[in-house]
């Protein structure tokens, strides 16, 4: 809590265990940097200490054994299969008119009813979920790429510190979804301009929490000695820092895809995204809205696929922060 | 106090005019010739370069950025390329019902965060800081437009308290305006509440720590006495830097929120002028949501340095 601008205020660190991260929904900008390094110890006001809790009693265990972990990657793994494997096996796809009868209720021919024209309500949620799948996998590591070089340089340099931070500074300044109504606006709505968003979005938040976690390796024992035995920057930065930064990299690939699923689902809600005749959660949702008073039915796919997705990926999120800072 | 603000003054004002470069550069980066479209397919080559030296295109760059931004300061952004109206007149239509929104969910999400991050900081059993943190995560992570028709499916559709959305200036009439008001406040407040309440909490835990709390229950104060007088407002101070970023959000967030809502405010301005590709009202906007955001991240450090002055005295 040195300096009280902005972006860099308190790293919280709830009792719950959940650790700072502000997730897509509100606040891309608020979210802190991390410090993983704090084990909490939570004093009850009356200064006694407790020891429950599985966060605090177990500091030496793999995040692949944390049960919160296991389970939001089991949700997903679940729904990623399911938006990849399941449309191939449906008899009819997302744009079909399979049916007369439109906005048609739950049946055993179409699980999720029929939408406004007649098309299967199952396939066009599968189809949404490819569609975030798509935005994740072709943003995700455009914003990585970005913000962790940004970031690296603005560790390794300190006349690019200033400049670079300060350009996160700007972008930050901007809400997501502005950013994504100037993408629209500029390169015309569609994918391209969410998943440049998305990019542009995510990426300060990495180089910056790439930039501290660097830091504070580079005043670690063994990169002075790694430098004492003549290792080049290049080399130094490449093969031992980065290696050692990678947890945090991880949880911050997990913010991204949450936040790529919301902003896909974000602007396609706004109609900038996927335009009409495909579909995606996000506009699946925004139909639903419309229709709510004759077909209530519509709206329970995309709204319980896409607060999963963007649940699940925050919980990774924050798990992965907390197992990995135990350690 | 007048130090600390001349320090932060040229840090902020630079932010902000490296934030106006890319909002000028929204118009030069954009695909086709703003002149062309507006002359219509059909224009000669001469209407088309008269309307560009009206629009003042055939200038250098440097000179259309700077008349620009002076136009700006002056609050003239030129007229709306879809219907020639000023920008500053449409952008001001919309801005006070976007604020009236915007104050309510802050509101809310101030009242909302105490009990909650209190609640957390406190919480002995695992089981109940588990659940909280639940609830935290879930008030943050679920996008608005998600629990916007999630309250309108229940609270409008299936209970039919309130109307599925619509606007009635609440001056007017003060008791129908406030039920249009709820849903999209109590929408627009969640994810705010529940980072405000993480913030509170991690502050509040570390106040438990600090000696001068340890001697006040030394001396036997009561649990409340000690939350209310010694706790609450030495945790206060880091939230106000929190909640000058969360006004920005709120600001993002009512674009979904006033679509999902019907709510007449600069939302549904912004996201029509971006499908219409209207330059000058996309840049106000843009213009606008930045210098609010920026504005309210230096007031509230000064609030911040107002109320602790170890802030303002750090080098």
């Amino acid at each position: 809590m040195s300096e009280p601008t902005g972006h860099g205020a308190t790293p919280p660190e709830t009792a719950g265990g959940a650790a700072a991260a502000p997730g897509p929904a509100g606040a891309p900008a608020t979210t802190p940097p991390r410090e993983p390094h704090e084990p909490h110890e939570p004093h009850e006001p009356g200064g006694r200490h407790e020891v429950d809790g599985a966060a605090e009693r177990a500091p030496s265990r793999g995040p692949l054994r944390d049960p919160v972990v296991l389970g939001s990657l089991g949700v997903l793994v679940f729904l990623a299969l399911a938006g990849l494997i399941l449309p191939s096996l449906l008899p009819h796809g997302p744009n079909e008119l399979v049916s007369d009868r439109a906005l048609d209720g739950p049946s055993w021919g179409h699980p999720l009813g029929t939408d406004e024209l007649g098309r299967d309500l199952l396939a066009r949620v599968l189809a949404g979920i490819r569609v975030s799948l798509l935005v994740i996998v072709s943003s995700v590591p455009l914003a990585l790429a970005a913000g962790g070089l940004l970031g690296l340089f603005s560790s390794a340099s300190r006349w690019l510190d200033t400049p670079v931070q300060r350009l996160f500074d700007v972008v930050l300044a901007f809400p997501s979804l502005i950013l994504g109504l100037a993408c629209a606006a500029v390169l015309g709505s569609g994918l391209t301009s969410v998943i440049v968003t998305v990019a542009v979005a995510a990426s300060p938040v990495t180089g910056r929490v790439l930039r501290d976690a660097v830091r504070s390796q580079a005043t670690r024992d063994y990169v002075v000695s790694a430098r004492v035995l003549g290792v080049g920057t290049w080399r130094l930065y490449l093969r031992h820092i980065l290696p050692n930064c990678f947890d945090v990299v991880l949880v911050q690939a997990a913010l991204a895809c949450a936040t790529a699923v919301f902003v896909e689902g974000g602007m396609s809600f706004l109609g900038l995204g996927v335009p009409p005749p495909g579909a995606s959660l996000g506009s699946l949702l925004s139909t639903s809205l419309n229709v709510l008073t004759s077909a209530p039915f519509y709206a329970a796919g995309p709204l319980v696929v896409i607060s999963a997705l963007v649940l699940c990926f925050t919980l990774l999120s924050d798990a992965l922060n907390r197992t990995m800072a135990a350690r | 106090m007048l130090r600390y603000l001349l320090r932060r003054l040229p840090v902020t004002a630079l932010v902000l005019l490296l934030a106006t470069v890319p909002i000028f550069a929204v118009l030069r980066m954009a695909p086709g010739d703003p002149a062309a479209t507006l002359a219509g397919p059909d224009a000669s080559p001469e209407a088309v370069a008269a309307i560009r030296h009206d629009l003042g295109l055939d200038r250098s760059l440097a000179r259309q950025y700077l008349s620009w931004l002076g136009g700006a300061l002056h609050g003239d952004f030129s007229t709306s390329f879809v219907n020639g109206a000023e920008v500053s007149g449409l952008v001001g239509r919309g801005l006070g019902n976007t604020g009236t929104l915007t104050l309510c969910a802050l509101v809310l999400a101030v009242l909302l965060a105490f009990p909650l991050g209190v609640a957390t900081a406190l919480a002995r059993t695992a089981r109940l800081r588990t659940a909280l943190s639940a609830l935290n995560v879930v008030m943050l992570a679920v996008p608005t437009y998600v629990t916007g028709v999630l309250l309108t499916m229940v609270f409008s559709g299936a209970l039919r308290l309130l109307p599925p959305g619509g606007y009635v200036p609440v001056l007017d009439d003060p008791v129908e305006g406030a039920q249009f008001l709820v849903l999209p406040s109590v929408c627009l407040a969640l994810p705010s509440a529940a980072v405000l309440a993480r913030f509170l909490a991690a502050s509040l835990q570390r106040v438990f720590h600090e000696e001068h709390y340890f001697a006040s229950r030394m001396r036997g104060l009561s649990r409340r006495r000690l939350i209310l007088r010694h706790g609450l407002p030495n945790a206060v101070g880091p939230l106000v830097t929190v909640l000058g970023i969360q006004i920005g959000h709120l600001l993002g967030g009512a674009v979904i929120v006033e679509a999902i809502f019907a709510w007449p405010g600069l939302g549904e301005a912004m996201v029509s002028s971006a499908n219409a590709r209207d330059y000058p009202m996309v840049q106000a906007m843009l213009l606008l949501a930045v210098t609010v955001f920026i504005v309210l991240q230096l007031f509230s450090d000064l609030v911040y340095a107002l109320v602790d002055p170890r802030v303002r005295e750090q080098p």
